[in-house]
């Protein structure tokens, strides 16, 4: 067979490539050339895609575990047992994960099969605090939940800003477009504590403490009221709110910010005045694990608002996604927030709305995250499961506490051990299915390859199930559900299979009124004002600066890797990829810090010497890796390295989890 | 020589499928893109598309291949090895010259030396050749910087190259000479080949309107590639934009990195495997130490680029490991294709 066009479905990218397919079996990869978006390019996952695609390590049986011990059963008989299972179970005591990386089709059915069927809405995927903050937060701001801006004009921006996290490792393909823009002109100023190789492509690297990236921007936003370049007419035509922002910014000292932050007032000024005198300019975040806090996330919003560098062709703030299809699990309503098309689950004429399209009687009194559910003392009996990434199993205890665990998954995953009905899914190239990536990009990836024998889509699965307790579900195809959800969802009404076989996907909002789809949010079209976001919490104004006399006078951050970035359980199913894991965890086979060269020299520290990390709660052994790409004060652990989460981060792995503002006050001692 | 009008290449290509696979350039029906592809419908064979998005080194040396199968039995405690018969003959039909260059690059990898690799021997011993000249070079060329194209030297069983009516056939070798005369070609004479020549004079003169991507002048950073004299900082500015993705490897016509590994199947046999790799891993070049986490990246790009151009790797290539097709610089997520590189040499040349 010939090289067959298709995507990635690694990250939020979504970049273009070939597959090729020889005897049923994936044999290779190549970047698509004419992709909008990756025009040829693929990351070093992106190349190895093939490597999983054909793992030996499948679940290709439906299982029922009796005893300690897993029986391979039939489709019918996996289904008629949790269907009887289930039918004395209450909405109240089940929960659904959902899976960031299964398509629309599939998301969208799971949440039906969860509210419509079970009469639940406990809801939600395993690692989106990030991406559920950036959607609630640019809601507030925009009335638009995702990226405002357009990746395809981006080579033409005048400025870029780069918030946190390091995008070179978690979406490169993006970062790659950054930095061709960059090379063509753009100014590129990029904030984290750390020193990330994003930040080494970038003219300007701002290195606040960690914890202060939040008050660096509002300290910029400030320059520019001072200095007299805001956007006014902008602010007076599109916005509201703006009278409380500005009272709020002449309280602020830039001073004090600049002493909190560390970082200087005048480089401040010169990168404030950059973006306002920008053309067109831009700022990215990154979602989901290692994402921004909502208070950074809304300073960098009102900053250019204030500019008047959003509702603009040329202008954005982009929130980037780290997983394949994280954006359309949200769009379809995979959360305790959000009803299918970003209905709020408060919205009593939502619920109105949808039991109309359902033909179905629906609870609307909202539910819980699927963790909240399993670490509450709460009612919860049965857990269902798509696809768990990680190799991160929190709440063990509880799981096998439960009734009923039913894992839906492709690959082998030391989750599904813990279940007690297994069925075995296809994988995004045995089925047909669209996958929404962070430019709002819905693209179709159509079936490759045959899948074994006993796999199926999820879609599939479930509409089987809801039959099984007595629902007419009579979806045929995965274009079938999306004819569904071009009702349902108001952002996808005019995308359709037939547009999206001949094409590049299509960007929602895609409806009556732009019927290929829409680039970037316009404030003529808006049909409301942007709002400055004022919820600032005031006991977060001002974070002390930890003291060196302190206890834990040193703050750790936890970051992630090329390889091993929150899905431990894929990358290790690859050979080049696990192999460049390997090769970091040859040398130091223990998992390694990361410490400044200045901290090491005062703390007396060799590379690789044993030191202790002790916090409040706990402590550590690991390798010193000496590095010149921290700050002084500052310690680094890669997220990859798993082994050492449930030994020491696991109490805080939660909020390390929810953004890349979060750091753990720690001190250093040596081994002797 | 031969004249081949434009109706004979069907029959020509049909011909020829009777005994092999047919690969060659197709369009993407929906991106337009070309790419070096088996040829289902042969109808979708296009020689006049631009160069290939992709080089043909996959169907010599795929990028996920199993080499052999083997089963451990435990009760005679031996190891049952078979080898895995893969291998129809295969015909490339439209290979440009600097892919062919880099074909023979390859060649000179796994079969010139000290020990001959079989599995390539396999695919190459059946292979049948046919090289399409360059009559007008593509954005991203550069191969007369590196001796490699536009037309093609040697290494093809038939060689054509369009007049703006038909072909001008020449024979490189007896599979060849044989397929034109089973076809009944018209023979040419001298001024066929005259003809070609200065087609490919008119070629390499309108580089400078066309090949408008690159301006790579090899041969001075050849110079200091070998002698050594680059600044640190020039590999650290470079080392810097690589985002270790490997593709400078993967789409390179005569990188050759390869990675090994055995898969234990659920049936109980045993696949020996071999994947394209790239140097610019940190696993593949892994060495003890790691005492200075800068360097690494920027020594690694330095050693592709010292394996590209320098004269000891030319030697062992009879040739420059470069080809001028211009593919790494298009993949690149750091903008640091061959090209770009050579210029930043360039210009620490011309700065002092
Ligand atoms: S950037 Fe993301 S989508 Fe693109 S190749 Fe890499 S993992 Fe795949
Ligand atoms: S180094 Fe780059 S330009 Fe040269 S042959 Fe390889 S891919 Fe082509
Ligand atoms: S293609 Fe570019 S970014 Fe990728 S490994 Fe090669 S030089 Fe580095």
């Amino acid at each position: 067979m010939p090289y067959l066009r298709g995507l990635c479905n690694f990250c939020g990218t979504g970049c273009g490539h070939f597959l090729r397919v020889e005897n049923n079996r994936v044999r290779g990869v190549y970047p698509l050339p004419g992709h909008p978006l990756s025009k040829g390019r693929l990351c070093v996952r992106g190349w190895h895609i093939h490597e999983l695609l054909q793992t030996e390590e499948r679940i290709t049986q439906p299982q029922i575990k009796y005893g300690d011990r897993f029986k391979r059963v039939s489709l019918e008989e996996a289904i008629s047992f949790v269907a009887e299972k289930l039918k004395s179970i209450s909405g109240q005591e089940i929960a659904f994960l959902g899976s960031p990386r299964a398509s629309n089709e599939d998301n969208y059915l799971f949440g039906k099969f969860a509210r419509a069927v079970m009469k639940s809405n406990n809801l939600s995927l395993s690692s989106d605090a990030g991406q559920e903050e950036s959607a609630i937060t640019l809601l507030q701001g925009a009335g638009w939940p995702a990226m405002l801006g357009s990746m395809e004009r981006l080579r033409q921006a005048d400025f870029i800003l780069v918030v946190g996290g390091d995008l070179t490792k978690q979406n490169p393909i993006i970062a790659s477009e950054i930095h061709y823009a960059h090379r063509a002109g753009a100014e590129l100023v990029t904030i984290s504590a750390r020193k990330t190789q994003m930040a080494k492509l970038s003219q300007i690297h701002l290195r606040p403490e960690p914890g202060t990236a939040s008050r660096l921007l509002e300290a910029m936003a400030k320059v520019l009221v001072d200095e007299g370049r805001i956007a006014a007419d902008f602010i007076s035509r599109y916005t509201e709110g703006s009278e409380k922002f500005l009272k709020y910014l002449e309280s602020l000292s830039l001073q004090e910010i600049a002493h909190l932050t560390g970082v200087e007032i005048e480089l401040i000024r010169t990168v404030a005045l950059k973006m306002a005198e920008a053309e067109s300019a831009y700022a990215f975040y990154a979602t989901g694990i290692q994402s921004l806090d909502h208070r950074t996330m809304a300073a960098l919003f009102n900053l250019y608002l204030l500019a008047g560098k959003l509702g603009r062709p040329d202008c954005g703030i982009n929130p980037v996604t780290g997983i394949s299809n994280l954006l359309g699990s949200y769009d379809m309503g995979v959360s305790p927030a959000f009803l299918p098309g970003y209905f709020s689950v408060e919205d009593k004429a939502a619920w109105k709305r949808l039991e109309e399209h359902w033909q179905i009687k629906l609870n609307p009194i909202p539910g819980k995250s699927v963790s909240a559910c399993l670490s509450d003392d709460s009612s919860c009996r049965v857990l269902f499961v798509v696809d768990h990434d990680e190799e991160i199993i929190r709440n063990v205890k509880k799981i096998k506490e439960l009734d009923l665990v039913v894992y839906f998954g492709a690959y082998e995953n030391a989750f599904a051990r813990l279940a007690n009905v297994i069925f075995p899914l296809t994988t995004y190239v045995e089925s047909d299915g669209t996958y929404t990536n962070c430019e709002r990009r819905v693209q179709l990836s159509q079936k490759k390859v045959e899948p074994p024998a006993e796999s199926r889509p999820l879609w599939e699965i479930l509409t089987l199930m809801a039959k099984a307790l007595g629902h007419n579900w009579t979806y045929r195809s995965a274009e079938e559900v999306m004819t569904e959800i071009n009702r349902v969802v108001p952002q996808y009404a005019g995308i359709t299979y037939g547009k999206l076989r001949t094409g590049w996907g299509l960007k929602w909002p895609c409806d009556e009124q732009h019927p290929s789809g829409t680039d970037s949010l316009l404030a003529e079209e808006m049909s409301r004002r942007f709002c400055f976001i004022l919820n600032q919490d005031e006991k977060l104004a001002f974070l002390p600066r930890l003291q060196e006399k302190d206890q834990y006078p040193l703050k750790l951050v936890v970051g992630r890797s090329n390889y091993f970035w929150h899905q431990n359980s894929i990358m290790k199913k690859t050979f080049i990829p696990k192999r460049e894991y390997n090769a970091l965890l040859l040398l130091y086979p223990k998992g390694f810090v990361e410490i400044s060269e200045e901290e090491a020299r005062r703390l007396g520290l060799r590379e690789k010497q044993q030191v202790r990390v002790v916090s409040e709660a706990a402590e550590i052994k690991l390798a010193v890796r000496i590095s010149p790409d921290i700050l002084p004060g500052m310690l680094y652990i890669p997220y990859f390295i798993d082994e050492m989460i449930p030994e020491f981060l696991h109490r805080q792995v939660a909020d390390l989890e929810k953004n890349e503002e979060f750091f753990l006050p720690v001190r250093l001692e040596k081994v002797e | 020589m031969y004249w081949l009008e434009k109706n004979q290449l069907e029959q020509l290509v049909k011909k020829l499928a009777k005994d092999y696979r047919i690969f060659g350039p197709r369009r993407d029906e929906v991106s337009g893109e070309v790419i070096f592809d088996w040829l289902e419908n042969l109808s979708d064979l296009d020689l006049q598309a631009s160069i290939p998005y992709n080089p043909p080194k996959f169907i010599l040396f795929p990028h996920f291949e199993e080499i052999l199968k083997y089963r451990y039995d435990h009760r005679s405690k031996k190891a049952v090895i078979e080898r895995i018969n893969l291998l129809e003959p295969k015909a490339l039909v439209g290979i440009r010259a600097c892919d062919l260059t880099g074909l023979l690059c390859l060649d000179r990898f796994f079969l010139g030396q000290e020990f001959v690799d079989e599995v390539y021997l396999e695919h190459r011993k059946k292979l049948f050749i046919i090289s399409n000249t360059c009559v007008r070079p593509f954005p991203q060329c550069f191969c007369v910087c590196t001796d490699s194209g536009p037309g093609a030297k040697e290494g093809y069983d038939l060689d054509l190259t369009f007049t703006g009516e038909g072909y001008i056939v020449n024979c490189g070798s007896k599979k060849g000479q044989k397929l034109a005369e089973e076809l009944g070609l018209k023979e040419a004479g001298p001024e066929a080949s005259e003809l070609r020549q200065k087609i490919i004079d008119d070629s390499i003169s309108s580089f400078d309107r066309f090949a408008l991507e690159n301006k790579a002048w090899i041969s001075r950073a050849t110079n200091r590639l070998t002698t050594g004299f680059i600044k640190p900082e020039v590999w650290e500015y470079i080392g810097n934009q690589c985002f270790e993705c490997g593709a400078c490897s993967f789409v390179c016509p005569t990188c050759s990195c390869f990675n090994i590994e055995d898969v234990n199947s659920k049936t109980g046999d045993t696949y020996r495997v071999r994947t394209w790799d790239s140097c610019s891993f940190e696993g593949y070049t892994k060495m003890a130490g790691d005492h200075n986490p800068r360097k690494p990246v920027e020594d690694r790009r330095n050693k592709r680029f010292f394996c590209k151009l320098s004269y000891s790797q030319s030697k062992k290539y009879l040739r420059p490991g470069c080809v001028g097709c211009g593919r790494c610089a298009r993949v690149c997520p750091g903008d640091i294709g061959l090209p770009n590189v050579v210029t930043y040499i360039r210009r620490e040349i011309t700065e002092g």
